[in-house]
């Protein structure tokens, strides 16, 4: 039963986070320092998830930043859904569940997301906007930030789950 | 080479190319939107509607505070402005009636003006790749389909790019997909205006047009998709392309802080008679 209120609320987290990552802190807004907090639920997912519902989870909320960054060929879907395995399988082999630790994870998974992206578009000559090195490690430190508190307060919400 | 035997690098490596593979297959447009796009713009509306309401009633008690402060030098200007629009509506009333006698004259038909559906800006895009992007409170529901385009006020917003029940996903003009068939007001040069992220970009001017920085560009209604007429921007930069002139627009409508637009749910157009 506990598990199954584990994942609702993961999916009530999902929807909470892209609906303010869509208004107040949209990066229309805020520009490069906007929060990516779909990035850092789905770090979250990759350390601290034992369900496994967990690929699931980061399958949806990479498909949510797709179509609601303008109906995006899958690009959100699959980078995020890659950060997700490496974070799981560093999970493994590293103890990850230290507060400095997490943010490094956090920034670094920031940049490996936007360097897959970056890389594809690059490829297929497309449009990279305005994502420069800058930016990359502006959103980086900030998600980095914000993740840490985000993460104390998952845990704090999910352990009356696990009582 | 160790590392290509960790599971999650290979599985990172085969989603790489995945997701070559599918942005190379979405480059050539796609004429339909998939259910479940759909699916998640109606999952998405009621929180984001919530969130709407709530900053919006917290801005406008503020707003309401503000205007209080400077309400008598703004009651003089309003009655100036009066003034001067009773003036202009006079004038306008004349052009009118001129102009529906030459009409008239030549023979011409008017197709009445398409009805609209107003909509507020509830969100915007959640990804710094692709800012031009905002989610409006109107969808299917209010009769809204993909390509349906989107104004204000002041002119061209973009147009419509996924559905959902109550919401929809607008596509602004600044996007470097976006393309629109438009001619200098003054001169009836014509161009095609482009996105380019920032602003937008007139191309495929002939060379030797007249066409000069403070034109006004409008649509010219050709693609069959933006009505005849409606203001894109002001000219604000002239420079030769290859073979062709090349023009910076500045769009009319301050897209980076829309709070409500207008879809049109069918292009009209005045066509000569047959």
């Amino acid at each position: 039963m506990n598990k199954y209120l584990s994942i609702i609320f993961l999916i009530l987290i999902s929807v909470v986070f892209i609906t303010i990552q869509t208004t107040l802190l949209s990066p229309k807004n805020l520009g490069y320092y906007y929060p990516d907090l779909n990035l850092i639920l789905i770090v979250y997912l990759g350390i601290y998830s034992e369900i496994r519902g967990g690929f699931f989870l980061a399958l949806g909320n990479g498909y949510l930043m797709d179509v609601l960054s303008g109906n995006l060929p899958g690009i959100f879907t699959l980078s995020r859904l890659s950060a997700y395995f490496l974070v799981r399988s560093g999970s493994n082999h590293v103890y990850l569940r230290r507060v400095l630790v997490q943010g490094l994870v956090i920034f670094l998974a920031t940049i490996f997301t936007w360097i897959f992206i970056i890389t594809i578009i690059t490829i297929k000559k497309g449009d990279i906007a305005d994502m420069t090195v800058k930016a990359v490690l502006i959103q980086a430190m900030v998600n980095a930030l914000v993740g840490i508190p985000i993460f104390w307060m998952i845990n704090r919400v999910n352990a009356r789950f696990q009582k | 080479m160790k590392f290509l035997k960790n599971r999650a690098v290979l599985i990172t490596i085969l989603l790489f190319f995945v997701a070559i593979q599918l942005y190379s297959l979405n480059i050539r447009e796609k004429k339909s939107q998939n259910f479940i796009a759909g699916l998640v713009l109606t999952v998405t509306y009621y929180p984001q509607k919530f969130i709407y309401l709530i900053s919006d009633k917290v801005m406008n008690s503020w707003q309401d505070y503000m205007d209080l402060v400077n309400v008598r030098q703004e009651n003089i200007k309003l009655k100036e402005d009066i003034r001067k629009l009773r003036i202009e509506k006079f004038e306008l009333a004349e052009a009118g009636i001129q102009n529906k006698r030459l009409k008239k004259l030549l023979d011409f038909k008017e197709i009445p003006s398409s009805p609209i559906v107003s909509a507020n800006v509830i969100g915007g895009s959640p990804s710094l790749l692709r800012l031009e992007v905002i989610i409006v409170d109107r969808g299917s529901s209010d009769g809204i389909s993909r390509g349906m385009p989107v104004a204000s006020l002041d002119g061209i917003v973009g147009k419509v790019l996924t559905v959902g029940e109550s919401s929809s996903e607008i596509l602004l003009l600044t996007d470097p997909v976006s393309a629109i068939d438009a001619f200098v007001h003054r001169t009836r040069v014509r161009g095609i205006v482009k996105g380019s992220g920032e602003g937008c970009t007139m191309e495929y001017i002939e060379q030797n047009s007249d066409i000069s920085v403070g034109d006004k560009i409008i649509s010219s209604g050709k693609e069959g998709f933006f009505p005849k007429g409606v203001i894109i921007g002001t000219v604000t930069e002239i420079e030769t392309k290859g073979s062709f002139l090349s023009a910076k627009v500045s769009p009319l409508v301050d897209l980076d802080s829309l709070e409500e637009v207008v879809i049109i749910l069918k292009s009209n157009n005045i066509v000569l008679n047959e």
